[in-house]
C-alpha cells in the first residue's frame, strides 16, 4: 500500500493539470484580487448626525463631500450618540460616522468614531477627515476651534474584503482541484487501459482507488496550507479558523471528490469528463459566493444557490473566521454538507465501476 | 504432469454476438501454446477469461489447478498478462512502474534485472511515452514477468512491429519459457506461430478448428507442398491435374516461358511426373521449386479464408 501511495502521490505532483489547479488556480485569484486592493482603494461610507442643521455643520458636509473617497450620508434619523453605534454595529457598508453636538460656547463639538478595522486605513481616513474639518473650521471663523473633533474607534463588523475572499479562494480551489483533478486521473486511466491492467492484477480496485483518493486529499492538505498562509500574509486572517477551517475544508473536499468520481463513471471520453468537470465547478464558483457575497444575487437564483454545497462550504469557513464563530455553531451548514457527502457518495458508489474498465 | 491450462466448454456470448463457441483445449506445462486466428475470432476473449478479467457465459476453465471464475485473485496472482490495448501511467519511469506492479504480488522479481532481460536498463528513468514502439512491446512483455509467473499471456505482443524487432521479441518469449514458464500468445502472423510455438490452436468465429503442432498441421494438409515449374513453353494443364496427388494447378506466361503453380504431396513422385511430361511436351524445364505449405495454407483450406481475412 505504501508504494501504491507514493506512486499515486508522484503521479498526481507529475500532472501538471492537477498542480495548476490546486495551486496556480486559486493563487492567480488571490493575486488578481490583491491588485485590485479594493480595501485600501475603496470607497469609506461615512455618516454625519446630530446637529446637522447648523451651517457649520453643512459647510462641513459640503467639504466631507468634495472629498473623493468619502461617501457622506446625512441620517437625521440617528438623533443619539448610541443610535449613531448602533447603526455602525448593524448596518452593511458603514465605515465611520461623524457625530456633531452643540455645546456651551461658539465651538462644535464633532466625534469621530472610526469602525475600520484596518490600522492604516483607519488613521489615513482620520487624518483626511481632520483636515477637512480644520480646513471649514479656518474658514468660518477666523478663529481656530470652531469645530472640535474627537476621535474613537470601535470594532467593526465589516469584514475586509480580503478577509471575505480569503475562504472563498481557499474553498474555490479546493473545488476545482479535487473535482477536475480526480474526474481526470479516472478517466485518464480508464482511457489508457490503466485500470484494465490493474485488473489483472490480484490488487483489489477498492485499493487502487483508495490510493488515489489519499494522494489527493494529501495535495489538498497542501493546499489548504499553502493558500491559508498566502491568504494571511496578504491580510485574509483564516488561520483564526482553526482546526475548525481544516475540518470544514476536510468535509467540503470529500463532496468534490465525490463529484469527481461521479463524473469520471457517467460521462465517456477523457476531453468530455474535464469539459464536464470544468462546466460543474465554474458556475458553482461564481453562484456561490466566492468572491462576492451571494446575498447580492436576484431572488430567483437563490433555490439555486442555496442548494450548492460549496455555498455552504464557504458560508462555514467565513462563521469560523471573520464571523469569529465556533465550529459548532455552523451546524445549519454543516448539516447541508453532510448530506451531500452522503448523497454524493451513495451516487458514486453506483457511477463508477471497474467493471466498465 | 496436469494440464497448466484446462478449458472446458468455454462460451461467450455479448448480446447477439457469439464471441466464443464452446472451446474446449489443455496447455502442457513449459510450452509456448499459441491462438491463432484472423480479427474477431475470439482470441482476446479467450484469454481474457484464463487471466479472470472476462467471465465466460458457460462453461470452465482452470489454470495451475484452480478454477478462474471462482478464485481469479488466486490465478492472478501467479500469472503474468500483457493485455493487447492497455498501457501504463504515463506519470511514473519504468522502474517505478515496475515497483508498482510488483507491489500488488506476494512473488516479486527485482526492476532492473527484468529491464536488463529485455535491454531496457538505461531507460530505467524514462517514462512510457518517450520509448519506440517495439521498446514499448518489450516493457509490456516483461512487465508481465514482475510477479515470476508461472504462466504468461501475451496477447499479440508483436502486432505492428518490423521484422527485426519481431525476431527480438521472440527471443524474448522463448527465454520467458525457457526460464521455466508457460506462455500462452496470441497472433495473427502465421510465420510467428510457425516458429515460436510448440503447438497452435486454431481460432475462427470462435471455435477451435484445429490444435495440433505446426509441422504436423502442415503435414495434415491433402497436398502439403507448394511446386513452382517454369518451363520454356506452356504445358497441357489438364495432363499435369492428372498426375496422381497433384491440386489447384495455375498457369501463367511470363517473359521466359510459363510459370506452373501446383500443390501436391507425394513431391519425389510428383517432380519426376512434372520432367517426364515437360520432355514428351517438348519444352525445357527451366525451374523447379518445392516449397512445404504454410500454416496459412492450412487455415485456409480449414476455414475457405485467409488469416487476414480475405
Ligand atoms: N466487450 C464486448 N462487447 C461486445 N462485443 C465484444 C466485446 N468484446 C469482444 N466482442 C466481440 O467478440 C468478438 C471476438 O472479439 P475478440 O476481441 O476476442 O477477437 P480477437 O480474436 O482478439 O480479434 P483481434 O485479432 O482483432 O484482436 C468480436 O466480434 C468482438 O466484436
Ligand atoms: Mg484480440
Amino acid at each position: 500500500m505504501k508504494t501504491l501511495l507514493s506512486a499515486s502521490l508522484k503521479m498526481l505532483i507529475r500532472d501538471h493539470q492537477a498542480i495548476f489547479w490546486a495551486f496556480m488556480f486559486p493563487m492567480l485569484f488571490l493575486g488578481v484580487f490583491r491588485l485590485f486592493s479594493f480595501d485600501s482603494y475603496g470607497t469609506t461610507n461615512l455618516i454625519v448626525a446630530g446637529e446637522t442643521a447648523d451651517v457649520r455643520s453643512t459647510a462641513l458636509v459640503d467639504a466631507l463631500g468634495d472629498v473623493e473617497f468619502l461617501d457622506v450620508t446625512v441620517r437625521d434619523d440617528l438623533p443619539t450618540v448610541a443610535d449613531v453605534e448602533a447603526a455602525l454595529a448593524d448596518e452593511d457598508g458603514l465605515d465611520a460616522a461623524l457625530f456633531l453636538t452643540e455645546s456651551a460656547g461658539p465651538t462644535l463639538q464633532a466625534e469621530l468614531i472610526m469602525a475600520i478595522n484596518d490600522p492604516i486605513g483607519s488613521s489615513v481616513t482620520v487624518a483626511a477627515i481632520r483636515a477637512v474639518v480644520d480646513g471649514v473650521s479656518a474658514a468660518l471663523t477666523d478663529a481656530p476651534r470652531a469645530i472640535e473633533v474627537f476621535t474613537r474607534s470601535v470594532d467593526a463588523d465589516e469584514a475586509s474584503f480580503f478577509e471575505f475572499l480569503g475562504p472563498g479562494i481557499i474553498g474555490m480551489g479546493l473545488m476545482s482541484f479535487a473535482t477536475i483533478s480526480l474526474a481526470g486521473s479516472l478517466s485518464r486511466y480508464r482511457e489508457e487501459g490503466v485500470l484494465r491492467r490493474i485488473r489483472a492484477t490480484p490488487l483489489a480496485p477498492s485499493r487502487f482507488f483508495v490510493a488515489v483518493v489519499v494522494a489527493h486529499l494529501v495535495i489538498a492538505a497542501g493546499q489548504v496550507l499553502l493558500l491559508a498562509l498566502v491568504a494571511e500574509a496578504l491580510g485574509a486572517n483564516v488561520l483564526r479558523g482553526g482546526i475548525g477551517f481544516l475540518l470544514i475544508c476536510i468535509v467540503g473536499t470529500v463532496i468534490f471528490l465525490n463529484l469527481g468520481v461521479i463524473i469520471a463513471g457517467r460521462v465517456q471520453g477523457r476531453g468530455a469528463v474535464e469539459g464536464a468537470a470544468n462546466a460543474i465547478t465554474l458556475p458553482m464558483m461564481f453562484l456561490s459566493g466566492t468572491f462576492f457575497p451571494t446575498s447580492g444575487m436576484p431572488a430567483f437564483i437563490q433555490p439555486v444557490v442555496q442548494a450548492l454545497p460549496l455555498t455552504h462550504m464557504l458560508n462555514a469557513l467565513r462563521g469560523v473566521t471573520i464571523r469569529g464563530e465556533t465550529f459548532v455553531e455552523q451546524w445549519p451548514s454543516l448539516l447541508i454538507l453532510a448530506a451531500w457527502v452522503v448523497g454524493t457518495l451513495i451516487v458514486a458508489r453506483f457511477a463508477f465501476s471497474f467493471r466498465d474498465a | 504432469m496436469p494440464p497448466v491450462i484446462d478449458v472446458q466448454r468455454l462460451v461467450k456470448r455479448y448480446g447477439e454476438i457469439t464471441a466464443l463457441g464452446g472451446v474446449s483445449f489443455q496447455v502442457e506445462p513449459g510450452e509456448i501454446f499459441g491462438i491463432l486466428g484472423p480479427n474477431g475470432a475470439g482470441k482476446t476473449t479467450l484469454v481474457e477469461i484464463l487471466e479472470g478479467l472476462t467471465r465466460p457465459t458457460e462453461g470452465a476453465a482452470t489454470v495451475l489447478g484452480i478454477p478462474v471464475v471462482e478464485h481469479p485473485d488466486a490465478v492472478k496472482e501467479r500469472i503474468g498478462v500483457q493485455l493487447q490495448a492497455s498501457s501504463y501511467h504515463q506519470y511514473l519511469t519504468l522502474y517505478e512502474i515496475l515497483e508498482l506492479f510488483g507491489s500488488f504480488y506476494q512473488r516479486r522479481a527485482d526492476p532492473m534485472e527484468l529491464l536488463r532481460r529485455v535491454h531496457l536498463e538505461d531507460r530505467a528513468g524514462a517514462r512510457i511515452k518517450h520509448l519506440s514502439g517495439g521498446m514499448r512491446q518489450r516493457f509490456s512483455i516483461m512487465a508481465a514477468l514482475v510477479n515470476e509467473p508461472e504462466v504468461v499471456f501475451f496477447d499479440e505482443p508483436t502486432a505492428g512491429l518490423d521484422p527485426d524487432a519481431r525476431r527480438d521479441l521472440w527471443e524474448i518469449v522463448r527465454a520467458v519459457r525457457d526460464s521455466g514458464a508457460t506462455v500462452v500468445l496470441t497472433t495473427h502472423y502465421m510465420e510467428e506461430a510457425e516458429v515460436l510455438c510448440d503447438r497452435v490452436a486454431f481460432l475462427n468465429a470462435g471455435s477451435l478448428v484445429a490444435l495440433d503442432t505446426p509441422p504436423r498441421l502442415v503435414r495434415s494438409l491433402h497436398a502439403p507442398y507448394h511446386v513452382t515449374l517454369t518451363t520454356s513453353g506452356p504445358i497441357d494443364a489438364r495432363r499435369i491435374e492428372q498426375i496422381d496427388g497433384v491440386a489447384d494447378v495455375t498457369q501463367r506466361a511470363v517473359a521466359d516461358g510459363t510459370v506452373t503453380e501446383l500443390r501436391s504431396g507425394d513431391t519425389p513422385r510428383v517432380a519426376a511426373a512434372l520432367t517426364a511430361l515437360a520432355s514428351e511436351t517438348g519444352v525445357a524445364l527451366l525451374d523447379l521449386a518445392i516449397q512445404p505449405a504454410t500454416l496459412e495454407d492450412v487455415f485456409l483450406s480449414l476455414t475457405g479464408r485467409g488469416l487476414s481475412g480475405s
